[in-house]
Formats: C-alpha cells, structure tokens, sequence
C-alpha cells in the first residue's frame, strides 16, 4: 500500500533524508523511528506531497505520487498530525471538521460509533459536548485518532499518536491500531515510543 | 452657499495642535516623533502638490488624463499595499494591482454610470474622488487582510495540512484562513456602518455639507459611498487572493515561503 523507492529529502542544502527505502503492505501496523531531526515526520509528509523530494519515487494505494495523482492520494488516506489545534470551539465541531469536505461527504458521520471508539481510547462521552480549550492534549490526540478512523480510510499515517499520553493510554492506541489493522487499514505511524513501536508488525529506524 | 476658505495663517493656526500628539509622542518615549513630523510635512506638501495639479485636471478636463491619474493611483496603492503585508513583492504586486485595477473600474463605472446616470463618468470632479475613495478603502481592508491571510497560514501550518492530508481541496483548506482574515478585515467596516450618523458623520457627508450641499443630497452620496466601498472591498480582496494563492503555493498546494523576511523558498524543518 505505501512503498518508497531511493527517496531523498532536502531543505536548502541540508539532506535530511537520504536514499531511504520503506514498504507496507496492506493491513500493516508498521512506525518510523529514529532521533528528533531524523527526518521521519519529513518522510510522512512526503507521502502526502507536503515535502519535496530531491529524488526517488512513492507510491500510495498503487498510485505513483504526482501531480495527478495527489489528490487522489490524499483523498483515500486520513492524516493525523502532531500537536493540532482546529479552529473548532466545540469538540463536537472539531470531530466533524473532516467530514465537512467534499471529499468525505459520502461518508456518515455516526455518534455512536464515535463514541465506540472513544470508549476503546478511554476517553469519556461527555467529551463531545466540551469545549476544545478545556480538553488535555493527550485527550486531542485520541479524539483525532477516532475521527481519522472514522473516515474509514485505507491507509492512515500518524505523527506521534501516543506523545502526550500515559503508559496505559498509549496501550489503549495501540490496541485501537491493532482493531483497524484486523479490518484491513494500513498504518504509518511516526513515534519515540519504543513499548508502542515494539508491538507494531514492524519497526524501521532511520 | 460659499465654503469659508482657510488661510496659510489659519492653516498653521490648526498645524500647532499636532503639538498635543507630539508632545505625548515624545513623552511617552515612543520613538515616532520623527516619523510622525516627517509624516505631518509629507503629508502637507503631497496634499497642496496634488491640490495643484487637480485644479489643473478639472481644469483641463481630459478622460485620458483622467483615467491615467486613476491608474497612477493603482500602481501607488498596489506598491503600498505591497510594503504594508510585508509579502514578497514578486507573489503579492501583481494580483493587487489587478484586483484595485478591476474592482476600481468595475465599481466605479457602475456607480458613476448607473447610479449617477452622468453622461460623462470621466468627468474629472466624479471620475477622480470616486476612484480615490474606493482606492483608499480597498488598501486597507486588503492589507489587513492579506496580512492576517498569510501570517495564520504561516503560523497554523499543522491545520491546513490536516485538512489538506485528509482530502480538502486547496481552496477549502484555506477557508478556515480566509474566513478568519475576512472577519478581522470588514468587522470595523461593518461597525461603523451600524452606527453611522449616530456616532459617527463621515467625511463624504461632511465635505458636501461644508462644500455647500443640501444634508439630504449629502446624505444619499454617502449611503452608496459606504455601498461601493464595501462592495470594492471585497470584490478586490477575492480577486487578489485568489490571484495570490497561485504564487503562494505550488501545484501539490504547498505553502512556499510568502514574506520578504523569509529566505528559501519552502517551509524547512522547525515548522514540520
């Protein structure tokens, strides 16, 4: 599903990224690791055609990344950043951001299932009707994972999912990743988490 | 009814109450003293030059000469606008230009033309202080809101990525942005509109009075001043926007470095 061939990454005259290889198949849990600078989060945003590449070549969904092909691209992954703050004031709002655009329109949006998930992340129902500047930051990062999950996309990419949370919350993610790779997902997720990483099918250190 | 004239006595008499703001200016240790007297001359010796060469233009009365000074204006407000956001002048000059140009033109003959129903809507006396309104108002909704465009979309990255990684088009990734820039820019416009005649007499209204008009003849000018400004406002924000966003982001919709004081051309490490 996600495949990376000789890719370089440069910004000015600085490589980040050099030569790197990767691929994942389908209903894959697969995560970068590496030091801070490494260039992983680079790498994740490649996939997506945020960050240039110098040279080599990606593939999404068997669709080589281009010019014609990126929006597709974009269309058929759900994307969680690290640290994101939304404009919504409400958390009721801030779920439904995504699915306001036109490329998820056709996807229902159920409170239920929401909720569903949220119950499998620990996170409490009564978070819905709270305002965004009164939730925690580890209890951001949850309720984003469960609204890209919601998306029903195939292929999820993840910046640091588990960086604000406690030992028990980072397992409750791990076997809420566990759940969507069963229903076939493919997951590319960025982490320092080493007992997170250590559960995925596999571990690429850059 | 004959508008008392204010002499170079009097005009100086009026000039010595700028010393109340200087005072304070100084005072305060503000450090605008200089450019605020530097400000105060520019803008004496720029009014009584273009005091002469408009008596001049109506004068001579000439719908090229006319539409040239108009143009003339554009350019100078499109260069101000330019060095008021602090954008790259290659990305930003250009859609400005077109945006004041069209929006100028466009509103301007529809007022002039349609409202007015002059025979002649190059006439001097119409064509230039419509033009010069719109002109103004134009600048400086579109440099508070260009600035606050890009700096959001500068500051708040992660999100429109998000929107865009989870399958926003560019336009609906921007919106959030847009939305935001086009509250802080008209919600002033938009206060003063509610409590116009009320609180505030505008200038329009004041001059025709002053300049011999009856209160209801004032009155009617400045409700479609008010109209067309508004109306250019955002006719010309949404054109140099739209024209701008095709400089500032590259064909996969990313955010290439959009302010003079920014040197590559992309975004680099500590904003990913």
């Amino acid at each position: 599903m996600i495949r990376l061939e000789h890719v370089s990454i440069e910004f000015g005259r600085r490589k980040i990224v050099s030569d790197f290889n990767l691929a994942v198949g389908k209903g894959q849990l697969v995560c970068l690791m590496g030091e801070s600078g490494c260039g992983k989060t680079s790498v994740l945003r490649a996939l997506l055609g945020f960050v240039p590449v110098s040279s080599g070549r990606i593939w999404m969904g068997g669709d080589e990344l281009s010019l014609h092909t990126v929006h597709h691209i974009r269309q058929i992954t759900a994307y969680v950043p690290q640290e994101l703050a939304l404009p919504s004031e409400w958390v009721s709002e801030m779920v439904r951001l995504p699915f306001e655009l036109k490329a998820n329109q056709h996807i229902r949006f159920e409170e239920e299932k929401l909720f569903q998930y949220w119950d499998m992340l620990g996170l409490s129902r009564d978070l819905y009707q709270s305002k965004v500047c009164r939730i925690s930051g580890g209890q951001r990062q949850r309720i984003m994972l469960a609204a890209a999950a919601m998306l029903d996309k195939d292929i999820l990419l993840i910046d640091e999912p588990t960086s604000a949370l406690d030992s028990d919350s980072s397992g409750r993610v791990f076997r809420f990743f566990s759940l969507l790779k069963e229903q076939g997902k493919t997951i590319l997720a960025v982490t320092h988490d080493r007992k997170f990483a250590s559960g995925c099918d596999r571990t690429v250190n850059m | 009814m004959e508008t008392t004239d204010i002499s170079f006595y009097s005009m100086a008499v009026g000039l010595l109450l700028m010393l109340v703001p200087f005072y304070y200016l100084w005072k305060l240790k503000t450090g605008l003293v200089q450019a605020t007297v530097l400000a105060t001359l520019r803008m004496c010796v720029q009014l009584f030059l273009i005091g002469i060469y408009l008596r001049y233009l109506f004068v001579w009365d000439n719908a090229w000469l006319n539409s040239f000074w108009v143009i003339l204006m554009v350019f100078v407000a499109s260069h101000t606008a330019v060095s008021r956001t602090g954008l790259r002048r290659r990305m930003l000059f250009v859609p400005i230009l077109i945006g004041f140009l069209v929006t100028a033109f466009l509103v301007g003959f529809y007022f002039l033309g349609l409202v007015l129903g002059l025979e002649n809507i190059f006439s001097a006396r119409y064509f230039v202080p419509i033009m010069g309104i719109l002109l103004g108002n134009m600048l400086s909704v579109n440099v508070v809101a260009l600035s606050t465009y890009y700096n959001e979309l500068q500051r708040e990255q992660q999100m429109y990525y998000y929107l865009l990684g989870n399958g926003a088009t560019r336009f609906e990734a921007t919106m959030p942005f847009l939305r935001s820039a086009v509250v802080k820019a008209f919600s002033p416009c938009i206060a003063n509109m509610a409590v116009l005649g009320i609180v505030s007499l505008p200038g329009t209204m004041i001059g025709q009075i002053l300049g011999g008009s009856a209160p209801d003849t004032a009155i009617k000018y400045q409700l479609m001043i008010v109209v067309i400004t508004v109306v250019a406002s955002m006719l010309s924000l949404m054109i140099t926007v739209n024209l701008s966003g095709r400089k500032a982001f590259d064909e996969y919709g990313r955010l290439k470095h959009v302010f003079r004081h920014q040197k590559s051309r992309y975004n680099s490490l500590e904003l990913f």
